[in-house]
């Protein structure tokens, strides 16, 4: 079968191949209200694309006001004390204020430049998305690959991967490798079983986190406990529920329970409930558990983008006949690994008969209607005509091998 | 277009930043300046006791308390704040805030779609990017595949240089098999080098090179190689002759497509990289599924257990691989065991569709499209 297909495609590509210079304009004029309705479909996907440097850009201008308004009120109550000093203090205490000031001032102008780095990606993001037309659609759409990878790659912190592929395709504006670079912090202390940098960006986030009505920090204090019980300080355990698990309770008093428990039980406990608070795997969690918070609070989807995309594309091109042998490499599902991850999703649903044309791969329709031969084989017009007229009428069905004349062809009527 | 209001938005946000920006400089300034006043007036007070440095201060800080806008801070604070809150409720308006909402929660096998990336990665020519991923997710290098595409990568870049060498060499290493599968490379690359030969204006040479390079395909390619023939009746003005449009930069494209496609065929593999296509068609079934995932949370119906998705995902013609045929009478899509059945009108319908309407195979029926009646008997069973 195998040279057969490949004979196909050659057919298919000697015929496309020829008219192309000519035919473009017209097919642009053909096509648009159906493509570029599907393009401005496709825009709306692209939430995560104009959302995260949004909100980048947002912590930025929080913190340089936050910086402002501490450091105008420290240098006000510093007035009120210079005012009790001696006069030769009182000048010295005053001009320090001022080189205070001109440290905030400084400070300002690093912000500022940040804040406006951060607004021209997000100016950025936007001209990307206005860029796409029909004109450009495959380049745009090759772009768009790249930024979906990119960002797997951060989700699954292979980042120098994913630096490498935003240099290598000039798209690190379209990407959000820096604020990967934030967790990845956090990331690799929750690896090496530190939370300290974890409690830190709770911190820095508290307000949202507040909202959000995220449990994170709770959890992070948890596990600071088990330490300290599996490192038998139960004192120091004791000391540290009541500073830090404490305000927690009336929320999660079920779970404080449980882990108070274990001061009972001890990290070398056989009772399977608090045996598995000891566990490496608790870390995995955390690790887990930052990474969607941190995802929520920058407006990220919780899955990546890529297995997204790829199981919606999987889900529209999955039919029972990618599964059989002679499936046109073409087809992405003509590979075991497409085939693999395809297996839990369910088949596409067509309302319409859409029939291409085994030799061709041309689309059967009014233009190229279907011809069926006497062996009740169906092809396109097109390629039975082409046939015909290199082979003195005569035509081969390629599937059976048997002859037929050009005449005996009868039509089909698909509805 | 709504992308537009998103921009106005957007540039509401960053003008109310900068006036908020440039306010925080002009407090802060403001506020130096009167301190070092102060300092001042402390410091030139002659005698230095005429000067009370206490009053000084006191008066410097109710000044700076009637200067210091405070209110005017928080008052351009405010405004900001009310913008940037703004702007995403205006990019939900106008985008899908989650499109995971379409997604289901299965588990993709995170090692398949690392060598998925790895092979996608290949094709594109991206080896470096490749090599880092390979180390930095452990995944094994796919040796074999790696070495085609760097072939396929290295011939690619001499024909965009215009050098026909390396993909010559490459398709007389596989003549036998480009010949099995039909293939016009070799005839097409011969033609471009003869037309590079003849431009440049050696006459005897482009007929020398004729002779031994294009006669082989005279019986084949009869009427093209007539065409190169002619050529030569118009050496040095080919541009204005009637076989102008054989120098076209197209010529050029066609060939690199052609060659991409024929070397990706030799190999086994598709020639446009398997996870671009799917992630397009993601990307064009995508806001079909959104709206099923949505109306199918409002009913409360459980998607995870589908065999087939309720609704049609439209693609465009390109991701059309396989017939489809579904009955126009049951809707049904056809299958081994309900084929497409052809009536002696020329309709098609599928084989339970023709058992219903005949009883059983009991009697005649009448096309649903048209007057004529015919037997099961008569009817064809098709294959497309």
């Amino acid at each position: 079968m195998e040279p057969l297909a490949n004979g196909n495609s050659t057919v298919a590509t000697a015929t496309t191949a020829s008219p192309t210079a000519t035919s473009l304009p017209s097919l642009h004029a053909g096509v648009p209200s159906s493509k570029l309705s599907q393009l401005t479909d496709s825009l709306k996907l692209e939430h995560q694309f104009l959302r995260v440097p949004f909100e980048h850009y947002k912590k930025t201008i929080r913190a340089n006001h936050r910086a402002v308004e501490k450091e105008v009120s420290a240098v006000m109550s510093g007035l009120s004390d210079a005012a009790d000093l001696s006069q030769d203090d009182a000048v010295q205490h005053l001009n320090s204020l001022v080189s205070r000031l001109q440290g905030l001032k400084r400070k300002l102008e690093d912000g500022s430049r940040a804040e406006h780095l951060q607004a021209q990606r997000c100016r950025a993001r936007l001209d990307h998305l206005e860029s796409a037309d029909a004109d450009n659609i495959s380049e745009w759409n090759n772009t768009r690959l790249k930024r979906i990878l990119v960002d797997y790659m951060l989700r699954m912190s292979y980042y120098d991967t994913a630096t490498k592929l935003a240099e290598t395709s000039s798209i690190q504006d379209l990407v959000d490798i820096e604020i990967f670079y934030e967790a990845k912090k956090v990331i690799d202390a929750l690896q090496n079983k530190e939370v300290a940098p974890a409690l830190a960006w709770c911190a820095e986030n508290k307000s949202r986190l507040k909202k959000a009505k995220s449990k994170f920090e709770f959890q992070l204090r948890l596990q600071e406990f088990i330490e300290l019980v599996r490192s038998d300080n139960n004192v120091r355990a004791v000391m540290y529920a009541r500073k830090y698990l404490a305000p927690w309770a009336a929320t999660y008093m079920k779970e404080l329970q449980k882990v108070f428990a274990t001061l009972a039980f001890t990290s070398n406990t056989g009772c399977e409930i608090y045996k598995v608070l000891f566990e490496p795997k608790q870390w995995d969690y955390l690790m887990d558990q930052f990474k969607q918070e941190f995802c929520r609070l920058y407006g990220m989807t919780m899955e990546p983008l890529l297995n997204i995309y790829l199981q919606a594309g999987l889900s529209a091109l999955k039919t029972p006949f990618c599964y059989e042998d002679d499936c046109t490499k073409e087809d992405p599902l003509s590979q075991e690994s497409f085939r693999k991850l395809a297996m839990p999703l369910p088949f596409s649903k067509q309302h319409h008969s859409k029939l291409v044309c085994y030799i061709t791969k041309d689309l059967m329709d009014t233009e190229n209607p279907p011809l069926v031969l006497p062996n009740g084989y169906v092809y396109s017009t097109k390629a039975l005509e082409e046939m015909a007229t290199n082979n003195n009428g005569k035509i081969t069905c390629p599937r059976t091998g048997l002859v037929y004349n050009y005449t005996e062809v009868t039509k089909a009527y698909i509805s | 277009m709504e992308l537009k209001t998103v921009r106005d938005a957007f540039d509401r946000v960053a003008k109310k930043q900068k006036l908020s920006a440039s306010k925080y400089q002009q407090v802060i300034d403001q506020v130096g300046d009167e301190i070092k006043q102060a300092m001042t007036d402390i410091q030139s007070a002659d005698p230095p006791s005429s000067i009370d440095h206490k009053s000084v201060i006191t008066n410097l800080k109710r000044k700076l308390d009637t200067i210091i806008p405070q209110e005017q801070l928080e008052k351009s604070q405010k405004e900001l704040n009310t913008n940037l809150s703004q702007y995403p409720k205006i990019l939900g308006k106008f985008l899908d805030t989650d499109i995971s909402k379409a997604y289901r929660n299965v588990d993709f096998d995170l090692h398949i779609v690392n060598q998925i990336i790895i092979s996608q990665l290949y094709h594109e020519g991206l080896f470096d990017v490749a090599d880092i991923l390979i180390n930095e997710a452990q995944e094994p290098e796919i040796i074999s595949l790696r070495c085609h595409f760097v072939e396929m990568h290295q011939i690619l870049k001499a024909l965009k240089a215009r050098n026909l060498e390396p993909a010559l060499s490459w398709v007389s290493a596989n003549r036998h098999k480009l010949k099995q599968s039909g293939s016009n490379l070799e005839f097409d690359l011969r033609r471009l080098q003869f037309l590079e030969l003849f431009q440049k204006g050696n006459q005897s040479d482009a007929i020398n090179f004729a002779k031994t390079y294009l006669s082989p395909f005279a019986s084949n390619y009869r009427n093209e190689f007539l065409k190169l023939m002619g050529c030569l009746l118009w050496p040095g003005k080919l541009q204005t002759s009637p076989y102008s449009d054989l120098l076209l930069p197209a010529k050029w494209e066609d060939l690199i497509k052609e060659f991409t496609m024929q070397f990706c065929s030799l190999i086994g593999a598709s020639s446009k990289n398997p996870l671009s296509v799917t992630i397009e068609a993601g990307a064009q079934g995508l806001p079909t599924l959104l709206k099923l995932a949505n109306i199918m949370a409002v009913k409360k119906q459980e998607w995870a257990a589908m065999k087939q998705l309720p609704v049609a995902v439209e693609l465009g013609s390109e991701f059309q691989f396989h017939s489809v045929f579904v009955c126009p009478v049951s809707r049904d899509q056809s299958s081994d065991d309900n084929p497409p059945m052809l009536l002696p009108c020329g309709h098609v319908l599928c084989n339970q569709s023709i058992t219903k309407l005949s009883k059983n195979n009991t009697r005649m029926f009448k096309c649903p499209y048209c007057p004529f009646e015919a037997w099961v008997a008569q009817c064809r069973q098709l294959c497309f």
